[in-house]
């Protein structure tokens, strides 16, 4: 493995060197993009060289570097909802340009026709990618108005959700633990505030949100199905800033800084709900002591030491907290620490450092410390990691990266205690431990105006590390539980239990076609090592995350996509169709009764098998004008072929959606008044209906003859929102704005089912019956109030 | 505040029906009297008529002691009974293996099960309690019913509670089955030798606080761990609904065909040792409030 690895960077600098050489009569032009209203760096804004006919874009912390060869350029820098800014530069010499960029005055005001290409969507070599800026977010009608970024990115084509309140997201036929969500690069485990009905970042906090969906970079790994990339603002630069919001269910308040004459800035946000708070006078004395609430922090600062130095510190921390004296609650804590380095113009070093840390815990008899009858249930997942990534801007025509990362995981399934009559039996499962390392190398490569290339590879190397015990396990009927043979073997300290390693391949390429379209394939090979027990239709935030094992291998994904991009009318429209397939191994399923939670012998409730998911995504946006939106439409199936289940033939997965379609249209009306809209339609999910029923001491039960999983399907699932915004005439306390959000969710009141499932009749258990669940089975209406000084 | 918009309905499902299967509903006990056994025929799912009961089959336990013990079709009560030569004799004894044979249409369906031992109920106490809120069922104020027993020593002892006011059984429906794996809820932790922990314990409360004057009663049956599982499935696909419903999965039987390309059978044959405790609840033996 050592080997492998110092032969991987030996090969990679010995390329620097050599090609160091050749680009001595160039010259380098590199610096920050920032918004000049809060000087919050810009991602991924398009540097285009006018001359040339080729560019760059910024990286996440709004760095470019483009090298050419002496002469007169003229630097376009455009990005979408930002007002164009061309610069002329007299290279002779390698200089710097620090560029800031203002936001598009008003949606009101006519399109400029531009010289220009902004078409980014099809000049990139990214695919299978989604941005939606957070300006989008705010605008889409939200439930309970909570502008909420996970639910917003549901409307994505290749993007569902299993249900209503269902926490997280899948991807192309993914589970929702084959997302890696980042929180400025620390995973989240999990992203939802009260089950699953909102996220658990704070909109005023957000700055970027980036989903991919294939054609992964070689600097991502350890989830198969996307990443979703959710960057942190930075705070304002240029002046004090005060955000805020009273909605139906939080309150939020962020607050931004310079210091250090704008060379640092720091913000500050957080929400609380406050139902509780609402509730309280209300409850009588035996439920006062309850609690009911979820509350975030979010705090980043920057510092910009020199041209060449910047720093980012950034923590999340947030919590779900229910019950009275029975208590239970989970939060998210993370902390990231990142150091971005100019070494030369052209090679740029991020160097980040994070840790995160999941915890749930239940609880009986909080108020009783000496209880006789008492259960106590702590579980945690910490990660910590340090992880450089480099990127080499050679030529304007290849842009090399290469970096690793180290992460090493401590999860405790359950510490836990019973007590029973004053008989305390502490019943914990051993922690478990793990490690994860990988390099990678790959270069965006330029070959001709219509031809780019992106390569890569990626090296995971897993190690399932010791003290801990470990079981064999003896079959005794196909597709049923396994049964341990005791008393296993136990590792010590410092042993190695079980390693994997997985080469990563990645791939893309665009074939650009005429002016504005272009032809783009990828392919992906991602592996997991870290997986989700959960059985349940959604998933809950008692799941336990489990490293792998022996038994346990690590998920595999290949994915290949083929795309169409083109844009219309002078980029006012851009569309994408895709298709894409993806073969997906070691998959986990569930023995029927699993009991997945404080089982030590948990393996032994596990089912492995395969997935494949393949899908048509079609898509149309429109970016400029008084109406932007988009229209999605999603072809899609995903199934998988679990040992005994199903007869051991392919069944469609829980969360499998044939056909998604979704409609986004936000309308600036007047000056002051936006309306916007959605509208979701998709098929529904998969269910399994008994065929026949028999009795046994007088209950009805049910029976599927042919042993069958998921072979019916839930009615289509169709919803409308509606949402004004409407912003105050009167500037607030003489400075600020302020506005007010009235929007409706489930607008013509359809009483979608989440679920469909068959059940005894509660007053004669002989009488059987079909029900429809329902999260939410009515017309909501909220009203928000946001204010800015 | 998530309840008051989620709902429940009852909706028209149209579903396909599987070929009719024979089903044994059939429990045997220590306990002395008649046993029995019921057959009857699956049907469609939503069909809520009577069950088409067999008659004409040839239906006899044994054990592993060389006795036989046959049942015979009752026709008014449409279930097969053993009938003892006295009122005080047991067809089931706690160590014994009991095999159940039946012979229809040319086709024999065999299930084994065993009788394990049960421990003895060492109290049924009862307190005073009254909800926050009114509870859906029952009285705000009333009485908390909860009985002591503690769980053999040595792990995989299985038990069935089962919970009886005024002599009846009391939230006899699948959603309310109360089964104990040693001294607490799953085999995944150990809690062997405990008292039964405090929910199993407080289990016999169902569907309501219990009033002055009302019966408790409890039954505690040892089953064997095959039988636990039965249940503990019979219990989820009864209620398998809402955001965090599993994956339905099939009942599992104990019934096999003694040809194994024979036709299926579903149900079960069940076997039991039972401990008992009764109580009438008197204002002034109670508990206090905690």
């Amino acid at each position: 493995m050592k080997k492998i690895l110092s032969v991987f960077c030996l090969s990679l600098l010995s390329y620097l060197g050599a090609t160091a050489a050749w680009a001595q009569e160039k010259y380098t032009v590199s610096g920050y993009v920032k918004d000049r209203a809060n000087g919050e760096g810009l991602i991924g804004v398009s540097v285009y060289v006018r001359e040339l006919g080729t560019g760059v874009t910024t990286n996440p912390y709004g760095f470019y570097s483009l090298t050419l060869p002496a002469g007169q350029y003229a630097l376009v820098f455009s990005y979408i909802g930002y007002e164009k800014t061309t610069k002329s530069v007299s290279l002779n010499a390698d200089q710097r340009l620090e560029v800031e960029m203002s936001t598009e005055s008003t949606q009101l005001q006519e399109v400029v026709i531009s010289t220009e290409k902004e078409d980014e969507n099809v000049r990139s070599l990214e695919m299978s990618v989604n941005k939606i800026d957070i300006k989008t977010i705010r605008q889409i009608p939200a439930l309970l108005g909570e502008v909420d970024v996970i639910r917003s990115i549901q409307l994505l084509p290749g993007v569902t959700t299993v249900g209503e309140g269902a926490s997280g997201f899948n991807v192309r036929g993914g589970d929702v633990s084959q997302n890696l969500v980042l929180l400025d690069e620390a995973p989240v485990y999990n992203s939802s505030h009260l089950f699953g009905f909102f996220s658990v970042f704070n909109p005023d906090a957000v700055k970027d949100v980036k989903l991919i969906k294939g054609g992964i970079p070689a600097q991502y790994g350890g989830r198969i199905s996307s990443i979703l990339d959710v960057r942190m603002k930075e705070g304002n630069t240029k002046k004090r800033e005060i955000n805020g919001g009273i909605g139906t269910i939080f309150s939020r308040l962020t607050y931004e800084q310079p210091f250090a004459a704008g060379k640092g800035s720091f913000i500050v946000a957080a929400r609380r709900s406050y139902i509780d708070v609402l509730a309280k006078p209300f409850l009588n004395k035996d439920l006062r002591g309850s609690r009911f609430n979820f509350y975030d922090l979010t705090a980043k600062v920057n510092y910009r030491l020199d041209d060449k130095n910047t720093f980012f510190a950034s923590g999340y921390f947030g919590r779900d907290v229910f019950g009275a004296d029975f208590g239970f609650g989970w939060g998210n804590g993370t902390a990231t620490a990142r150091w971005n380095h100019v070494f030369s113009n052209k090679l740029f070093m991020n160097l980040t450092t994070y840790y995160s840390n999941y915890d749930y815990s239940l609880e009986s008899d909080r108020n009783d410390p000496d209880a006789k009858d008492k259960f106590e249930w702590k579980s945690k997942i910490i990660s910590k990691s340090i992880k450089p990534d480099f990127t080499y801007y050679l030529t304007p025509n290849n842009q090399l990266s290469f970096g690793g990362q180290y992460i090493h995981y401590d999860t405790r399934p359950g510490r836990a205690i019973a007590i029973s009559s004053g008989e305390r039996r502490d019943i914990s499962l051993d922690p478990r431990y793990g490690d994860e390392s990988a390099l990678y190398v790959g270069n965006e490569q330029k070959i001709s105006e219509r031809l780019s290339l992106q390569y890569g590879l990626r090296y995971s190397f897993y190690r399932y590390l010791g003290p801990g015990q470990t079981y064999e396990y003896e079959e005794v009927q196909r597709g049923e539980r396994k049964f341990p043979v005791l008393p296993g073997t136990t590792y010590e300290k410092g042993d190695v239990i079980t390693q994997y390693g997985n080469w990563e391949p990645r791939f893309s390429i665009n074939v650009g076609v005429g002016s504005s379209a272009s032809i783009k394939a990828s392919y992906n090979r991602i592996a997991q090592y870290m997986h989700l027990l959960s059985n349940t239709a959604a998933s809950s935030p008692l799941d336990v995350w489990t490293l792998s094992t022996g038994l346990i291998k690590p998920e595999i994904a290949d994915q290949v996509a083929l795309g169409w991009f083109q844009n219309f009318r002078d980029n006012t429209y851009e569309a994408s169709v895709e298709v894409y397939y993806k073969d997906l191994q070691n998959q986990i399923d569930y023995v029927r009764n699993s009991d997945l939670l404080l089982n030590r012998y948990v393996e032994g409730d596990l089912l492995f098998g395969e997935g494949r998911a393949y899908g048509a995504e079609f898509f149309v946006r429109k970016n400029k004008g008084r109406l932007t939106g988009w229209l999605s439409y999603t072809l899609a199936r995903t199934e998988r072929l679990i040992e005994g289940v199903n007869n051991d033939d392919w069944f469609p997965a829980r969360f499998d959606k044939p056909h998604n379609f979704t409609a986004v249209g936000i309308y600036g009306l007047r000056e002051r008044l936006t309306l916007s809209s959605t509208f979701t339609f998709a098929s529904g999910t998969p269910a399994t209906f008994p065929t026949n029923r028999f009795e046994f001491n007088g209950w009805a039960l049910p029976y599927n003859v042919y042993n069958a999983r998921n072979n019916n399907r839930i009615p289509p699932y169709h919803r409308l929102d509606l949402a004004v915004t409407l912003k105050s005439k009167k500037k607030l306390f003489k400075v600020g704005e302020s506005e007010w959000v009235f929007s409706v969710y489930n607008a013509y009141n359809r009483r979608n089912p989440y679920s469909v499932y068959v059940r005894q009749n509660e007053d004669n258990s002989l009488i059987t019956e079909a029900v429809r669940f329902s999260v939410i089975g009515s017309v909501i209406p909220a009203v928000t109030y946001n204010f800015k000084f | 505040m998530f309840l008051l918009v989620s709902c429940e309905d009852a909706i028209d499902l149209d579903t396909e029906t599987g070929p009719r299967l024979l089903v044994v509903d059939g429990w045997i006990t220590n306990q002395p009297g008649p046993q029995t056994i019921g057959l009857t025929w699956s049907k469609g799912y939503f069909d809520n008529g009577p069950s088409s009961p067999i008659f004409d089959a040839e239906v006899v336990v044994s054990d592993d002691a060389g006795n036989t013990y046959p049942f015979t079709f009752v026709r008014n009560k449409l279930y097969y009974q053993w009938t003892p030569p006295t009122d005080t004799t047991r067809l089931g004894r706690i160590g014994r293996t009991y095999t159940l044979r039946i012979r229809h249409e040319g086709e024999e369906y065999l299930a084994t099960n065993r009788i394990k031992p049960v421990p003895a109920i060492d109290s049924l106490v009862y307190r005073e309690e009254r909800f926050p809120i009114q509870p859906q069922e029952g009285p705000q104020e009333g009485y908390l019913a909860e009985f002591f027993a503690r769980d053999f020593p040595g792990v995989g002892d299985t038990y069935w509670i089962k919970p009886f006011k005024n002599g009846k059984p009391n939230g006899n429906d699948p959603g309310n089955i109360s089964l104990a794996f040693d001294g607490a809820f799953s085999p995944g932790s150990p809690s062997d030798g405990l008292i039964f922990i405090l929910p199993l314990r407080q289990s016999i409360t169902v569907n309501g606080l219990f009033e002055a004057g009302d019966k408790v009663g409890v039954e505690l049956h040892s089953i064997t761990p095959e039988t636990y599982y039965f249940l503990v499935q019979v219990q989820r696909e009864s209620a398998n609904g809402g955001i965090f419903a599993v994956p339905p999965a099939n009942i599992p039987t104990n019934i096999r065909n003694a040809n194994p390309n024979g036709k299926q059978a579903l149900g079960f044959f069940g076997a039991s040792a039972v401990s008992k405790a009764e109580t009438t609840i008197d204002p002034q033996k109670a508990g206090p409030r905690e």
